[in-house]
């Protein structure tokens, strides 16, 4: 309950209606893109129809928050995720597809974690990770 | 008199057991598509063999118009009935489904299919187990009757609700037929592999059929992965409710 707790006050915070907690369609990431992220986890969902990542990062522009969103449990799964894998204060490295805005925050591709743990895409080339992402993300 | 009796009967439950016997040699052995089906495409997840292809729908001007209409007001945010969990409906639940796999649980009266995603559900039904047309309520995937031809299982589809919000939109005059065969043959890895090939009338969204080919390769031993969606509004009701209450979350 308490990632939710997180979760609706992020919400609270970006002016978004409660029931518009429903996850969107993969139309607003550049699945020709990666970027990648390393901070420690605040918030963590493995949840359908997309999970829900938040880290904080500490870079040039400080100490701040970025959101992703990825695919169902049941896609994680299957390429590699497990219960327990992620935890709040962990450091991770988050690959992802960005915004096509250019906002912060994307589409997970992968993850790994500091202890070893990994799940997502990974091969020799991101373009293809990126790719079957995009594929998955889309449903097709 | 009771020895005759006896052996009367005795020659009748003979006989009985020969002609059950000859009835189930007579009646035709089915394919078995009973197992866990990916699609086609690839191994594993994803690879649809068919998205809705290049060639744009027949759709009649005023149909045309909806989805328009549709696609104007979900584009900008990316919304689609999926991201609220509901599921995907047919046809696109047959022909897409995200990409996940289905089960497909066969008895000689009835097929039991799952699509994982949404852990969407149709029903085959045969024969007399067959409900009444009266029984029968509309829905996002419809009510399916199915016979066989040969070793082709032919599977009509009606009784559908209007879905202007999917890939292969349609009207509740919908009607779809499927016909499902194994492949000769396994694929490269040596799965089996199921066609089906489907055809949608609608007069009132379409000026012609619409056809597609789906392919799956079975995945041998394969398992569905539980899909719950709608747990994270409910979860956010009970927060909703407790914060009304000012109480803390149970």
């Amino acid at each position: 309950m308490n990632t939710i707790k997180t979760t609706v006050a992020a919400l609270a915070l970006f002016g978004v209606a409660p029931l518009a907690m429903a996850h969107h369609s993969a139309i607003q990431f550049d699945f020709t893109k990666q970027v990648a992220y390393t901070g420690t986890v605040k918030e963590f969902k493995a949840i359908n129809p997309h999970m829900t990542m938040t880290i904080e990062v500490k870079d040039a522009k400080g100490v701040h928050e970025v959101q992703f969103e990825g695919h169902s449990t049941n896609n994680m799964y299957r390429s590699g995720y497990r219960k327990g894998m992620m935890n709040v204060g962990e450091t991770v490295t988050v690959n992802c597809a960005p915004q096509k805005d250019g906002k912060e925050g994307g589409y997970v591709v992968s993850v790994a974690t500091a202890n070893g743990g990994f799940f997502g895409m990974k091969s020799r080339n991101l373009a293809q990770d990126a790719a079957a992402t995009k594929s998955l993300a889309e449903g097709k | 008199m009771n020895d005759m009796k006896r052996t009367s009967a005795l020659v009748a439950a003979a006989m009985a057991t020969v002609l059950a016997g000859v009835a189930l040699a007579a009646a035709p052995a089915r394919p078995d598509f009973t197992g866990v089906w990916t699609n086609a495409g690839a191994p594993g997840i994803g690879g649809a063999t068919r998205g809705g292809g290049p060639a744009p729908l027949p759709l009649r001007p005023e149909a045309k118009a909806r989805v328009d209409a549709y696609q104007k007001l979900v584009g900008p945010v990316g919304d689609s009935p999926g991201g609220w969990c509901l599921g995907y409906g047919m046809p696109s639940s047959m022909l897409s489904s995200g990409g996940y796999p289905m089960e497909i649980v066969q008895r000689p009266e009835q097929f039991t299919i799952t699509y994982e995603a949404h852990t969407e559900m149709r029903r085959f039904y045969l024969g007399a187990r067959n409900a009444p047309q009266a029984d029968r309520i509309p829905g996002r995937n419809g009510y399916s009757s199915a016979h066989w031809e040969g070793n082709t299982l032919v599977v009509e589809t009606d009784n559908l609700v209007d879905q202007v919000d999917q890939r292969w939109a349609h009207s509740d005059e919908a009607k779809i037929v499927e016909r499902y065969h194994l492949e000769d043959k396994p694929d490269a890895q040596g799965r089996r592999v199921l066609v089906a090939d489907m055809v949608m009338t609608d007069p009132k969204f379409y000026t012609a059929p619409v056809t597609e080919q789906k392919r799956w390769a079975e995945v041998p031993n394969g398992r569905l992965l539980p899909y719950e969606c709608p747990e994270e509004f409910w979860n956010h009701r009970l927060e909703e409710l407790a914060k009304k209450a000012g109480v803390p979350l149970p």
